[in-house]
């Protein structure tokens, strides 16, 4: 059986890094992205299980990402990250179908068990 | 002498203004809880902070920030509260923080201002030192500062010095290029590398350079240098394992040293190292280099030393040893001799593989080095004796325990038979976990050789054989190839990226190459003789390392491979990762210890969490002082079965009903300490009311000594007596000749807990007296006291216990506070301590004429 693929995107390395390694020990195919808009083209040329994006980035933001992958890959889950605490933000993500909202630091095994939620969730 | 210190601060701070008898007791006492709570606030983010870096959270630099501006602000506050406590007895300490503080902000924000100094001689290099002179120069100079272990004799060059170079010959204005991002063409990188080469060296730093040369002559006449480069960072963040160019022997002259200064320096820059340094994300403009200068050992034997073997048994450490100079094992060109020691105190040797030596490296006449060919007789021979190896394991071992981490220690034996030590860095992705079980491999698959070698790096592969003949053809590897060569070397670092094993005829676990190898978790074995003949380019196998070696198998077994590389990697190997965790090395190690020990001093400081022990422990010497000598109306008398005379001072809650009584039953006692210790001290059969009958002596010593031991214990006010509250007793015990002062806070928070326990004095002659003491710090050690003695005083110290534990502390010492009151007349030699200290411990109190039941 495939691999499920796993996109982190976070405009800080060590995020990224941190969780490559990680999902990659849970058997998951991850690819990292420091901003959105490779990313998004990269989901153009591959479908992704789970989109994990953080919140505030330079250019085309979570929120922004959120949309897009709702809108073009409704199968796509995506877990949203975010340096703060922002309950309008949760809301506002939870409203366009959010799988799940962490605020940083998050805990790696919560991420994990999310993101073994979501793969359920999508069949 | 003291005691006249003591009185002639007290007067000028009569004099000053700064009188601490305006405060009362209770003011200090909050003052005091203040300090513990806003050192709790601290501990409670530095823990957090621990927690989160520790590679069970992804977090963003933001968090790191805002932790350390909450934690930060938490240490200005516990620095307020003390010093409003000590009354600013401590003003260095601010400064000390501020240290700390910029260094740590330095390292969050990655910008490490320019050192001012060109050259720091090793004498004047402090921990504070490690970025302007790199972890080669501080490691170095931290063994010879601190640890005392021969280095060579020494100076660097700072990595100011090497801004200035860059400055001076505008090096990057001359490239003109962005340097952001990626590995520069082969092309700018030679130009780069060349106008490094032939730089002009900025008259300021010539100077540094020579006066560094003039210091160094009358310490090291008629020696050599070996120039080499300082840039890994403090704690080994990546080796750089011979990614460097070092020049050896050569003459100690300003001039020479500034040629090989420009070639080390350039070396930055050499195609080499730029493919090491792009592998781990580093800009190289952002890339800095110290320079070591350090005199040549004129070395009988010289090797490499791993604390831990990496590759098999951890409880052994690994030496691999050459005749003459080192570069021949680092390099891995020399049949070394290679010794498995273990680890335990008498080292003795676990296994032994006498190399062939064939050739060995040695100081050229004038300049340089060369290799030449070993003397047949000394081929075979052992470059080391047992004596020197179990030497070179204990001083090691000493090494690895001030670092607190594995090391890879380059060493030399000199023609006196003197060993020295040339480098210490961390030992690179020791794997502290038990090795992920390979054996489950498909039975049917042929195996080709089985225990090949010595294991590098464990793990497992699976690819095409690239057997390599000769190292120019390095580029022409395939990628995923298992490379296999007849040695090892440093220049492998090249494909080191698109090999996925490597197997060497011969070699060296402690080479560079290995090294990197373990960096870059490279299944890797050295000295598997053979191999180059056994396998052929093109054929397909599967390499599965662990301690045994390799064993190899024909075909391609992708399963093997993946469970091997399950599990395999930890966050520490992530260069990013590691990188925030260094901040926590000036935040969370705890190296100020003792008390007791002189370098007890805001000086000696390093991190945020020394500074809040420093804290501690001072308030709580602020608060004994203040209750011996700040205390003076309020008082009320314990009501006690045994006639220890206690009046106490209530400060809020030590008290059921305290208001307008003179006397007070122990019933009615609250504070939690006090409750513990007279219950000790009344303790049936402890307290014993008959007189021990004193010898001559002991009456003649009696009559000579002056009941006024304690200046501190003044007229005015009780002799015995107890300040307390709630969670707190301080008590002041005055029995015949002999003194006794006890401290102690005792709340839920274990963290806020301590006991501080002083005894001194006695009628009876010194040695009785003595013995005393012996019987008293052997029954506190039995608790866990740390303690130190100084004539016939004792002072104790227990801290951080639950309060439980502490309560049940106090009722022991409360016991032994009787028990010992008259022992002394009986203790006529030393196997009466012994005896006593048992019988106390065992609950049984009666001793010799005692009238007293147990």
């Amino acid at each position: 059986m495939d691999k499920h693929r796993i996109m982190v995107i976070d405009d800080e390395k060590i995020v990224g890094d941190m969780a490559k390694l990680s999902l990659e020990q849970e058997g998951y195919q991850v690819e990292t992205f420091l901003n959105a808009e490779p990313a998004l083209k990269r989901l153009e040329e591959e479908k992704f299980d789970v989109v994990v994006t953080d919140y505030k980035m330079k250019g085309i933001d979570g929120m922004e990402v959120l949309r897009t992958v709702k809108d073009r890959y409704p199968a796509t889950q995506v877990i949203m990250i975010t340096a703060f605490a922002n309950l309008d933000a949760a809301i506002e993500a939870l409203r366009r179908d959010v799988h799940d909202f962490f605020p940083k630091p998050v805990k790696i095994k919560e991420l994990k068990a999310s993101i073994k939620r979501a793969l359920g969730k999508q069949g | 002498m003291k005691r006249f210190a003591v009185h002639m601060r007290a007067f000028f701070r009569t004099l000053t203004g700064r009188a601490r008898h305006r405060r009362s007791f209770e003011q200090v006492f909050d003052n005091f809880r203040e300090v513990l709570e806003r050192n709790n606030r601290s501990l409670e983010i530095i823990t957090s902070m621990g927690d989160t870096l520790g590679g069970d959270y992804l977090f963003d630099i933001q968090y790191v920030r805002r932790s350390y501006e909450d934690l930060h602000a938490a240490m200005i506050g516990s620095i307020d509260s003390f010093t409003r406590l000590t009354q600013n007895n401590y003003p260095q300490l601010a400064g000390v923080l501020a240290g700390i503080d910029a260094r740590i902000r330095h390292g969050i924000e990655e910008t490490f201002p320019e050192s001012k100094d060109l050259v720091f001689p090793y004498e004047r290099i402090t921990g504070e030192r490690l970025h302007d002179v790199g972890g080669k120069n501080a490691n170095l100079a931290e063994l010879r500062n601190v640890l005392k272990i021969t280095v060579p004799e020494a100076f660097a060059i700072t990595t100011g010095a090497f801004d200035a170079y860059m400055r001076h010959n505008r090096i990057f204005d001359r490239i003109g290029l962005p340097l952001e991002g990626g590995a520069l063409p082969d092309d700018q990188l030679r130009e780069l590398y060349e106008l490094v080469l032939h730089g002009v060296m900025p008259p300021e730093l010539s100077r540094a350079i020579e006066q560094g040369v003039q210091q160094l002559k009358p310490r090291c006449v008629g020696c050599s240098i070996a120039v080499r480069s300082s840039a890994g960072e403090e704690d080994g963040a990546f080796s750089f394992a011979g990614q460097f160019d070092t020049v050896l022997n050569v003459p100690l002259d300003a001039q020479e040293i500034e040629k090989a200064y420009r070639k080390v320096i350039a070396s930055l820059f050499s195609g080499k190292s730029s493919v090491y340094q792009t592998r781990l994300g580093l800009q190289l403009k952002d890339m800095k280099m110290a320079v070591a200068c350090v005199a040549m050992v004129d070395a009988e034997a010289s090797g490499v030393l791993y604390t831990r073997d990496p590759g098999g048994d951890r409880n052994n450490m690994v030496i691999s040893a050459s005749w003459g100079l080192g570069a021949v094992i680092v390099e891995g060109q020399a049949g070394a001799d290679l010794f498995t020691v273990s680890r335990e105190e008498e080292h003795g040797q676990v296994g032994a593989r006498i190399g062939s030596k064939s050739s060995m490296l040695v100081p050229a006449a004038g300049y340089g080095v060369v290799t030449v060919a070993t003397p047949v007789e000394k081929q075979m021979q052992p470059s080391l004796l047992p004596a020197q190896i179990a030497e070179l394991a204990r001083l090691a071992l000493t090494v690895e325990k001030h670092f607190r981490r594995p090391q890879d220690i380059e060493w030399a034996v000199d023609r006196s038979g003197r060993i020295v030590f040339l480098q210490t860095r961390p030992l690179s992705s020791v794997d502290d976990r038990p090795p992920a079980p390979l054996e489950h491999h498909d039975p049917v698959r042929p195996v080709i050789a089985r225990g090949l070698g010595t294991a590098v790096q464990k793990g497992a592969a699976a690819g095409k054989v690239h057997v390599l003949k000769n190292e120019r053809d390095l580029d022409a590897i395939p990628r995923g190839a298992i490379l296999v060569a007849r040695h090892d070397s440093s220049h492998f670092v090249r494909v080191m990226t698109e090999v996925s094993a490597i197997i060497t005829d011969a070699g060296s676990p402690t080479s560079h190459m290995a090294a990197l190898c373990r960096e870059f978790r490279i299944p890797t074995v050295v000295n598997a003789a053979g191999a180059t003949d056994l396998l052929v380019t093109g054929q397909e196998i599967t390499v599965s390392v662990d301690s045994t070696g390799a064993t190899l198998y024909a075909g391609r077994d992708q399963q093997l491979v993946e469970r091997a590389s399950q599990d395999e990697s930890t966050m520490e190997e992530l260069f990013e990762f590691r990188k925030k965790r260094y901040l926590l090395r000036s935040i969370a190690p705890l190296n100020l210890i003792d008390p007791l020990r002189d370098e007890f001093t805001p000086q000696a400081c390093r991190t945020m969490h020394d500074i809040l022990r420093f804290i501690h422990e001072k308030s709580v010497s602020s608060l004994i002082e203040y209750a011996e000598h700040g205390v003076r109306s309020g008082t009320v008398r314990l009501d006690l079965p045994i006639p220890a005379g206690i009046t106490l001072i209530d400060i809020g809650g030590g008290l059921d009903n305290p208001t307008h009584v003179s006397h007070v039953p122990t019933e009615q006692v609250t504070s939690a300490p006090l409750r513990a210790i007279v219950s000790g001290m009344t303790h049936p059969g402890t307290w014993r009311s008959d007189a021990v009958p004193m010898q001559v002596q002991d009456f003649m010593s009696s009559m000579l000594r002056v009941p006024d031991l304690m200046s501190d214990s003044r007229g005015g006010v009780e002799t015995n007596m107890a300040v307390i509250s709630g969670e707190y007793a301080h008590i002041s015990l005055k029995f015949g000749y002999h003194f006794i002062v006890l401290d102690c806070f005792c709340s839920t928070n274990a963290r806020n807990n301590h006991i501080y326990f002083r005894f001194t004095g006695g009628a009876t002659d010194i040695a009785k007296r003595s013995r005393r003491l012996q019987l008293i710090a052997q029954i506190l050690e039995h608790y866990g006291f740390t303690m130190g003695t100084k004539g016939d005083l004792i002072v104790a110290r227990l801290a951080n216990r639950p309060q439980a534990e502490m309560l049940t502390v106090l009722d022991q010492l409360g016991r032994l506070i009787s028990f010992t009151r008259q022992l002394d007349a009986v203790l006529n030699d030393d196997h009466a301590v012994t005896h006593y200290v048992q019988s106390f411990l065992d609950g049984s109190y009666a001793y010799a004429g005692s009238s007293a039941q147990s």
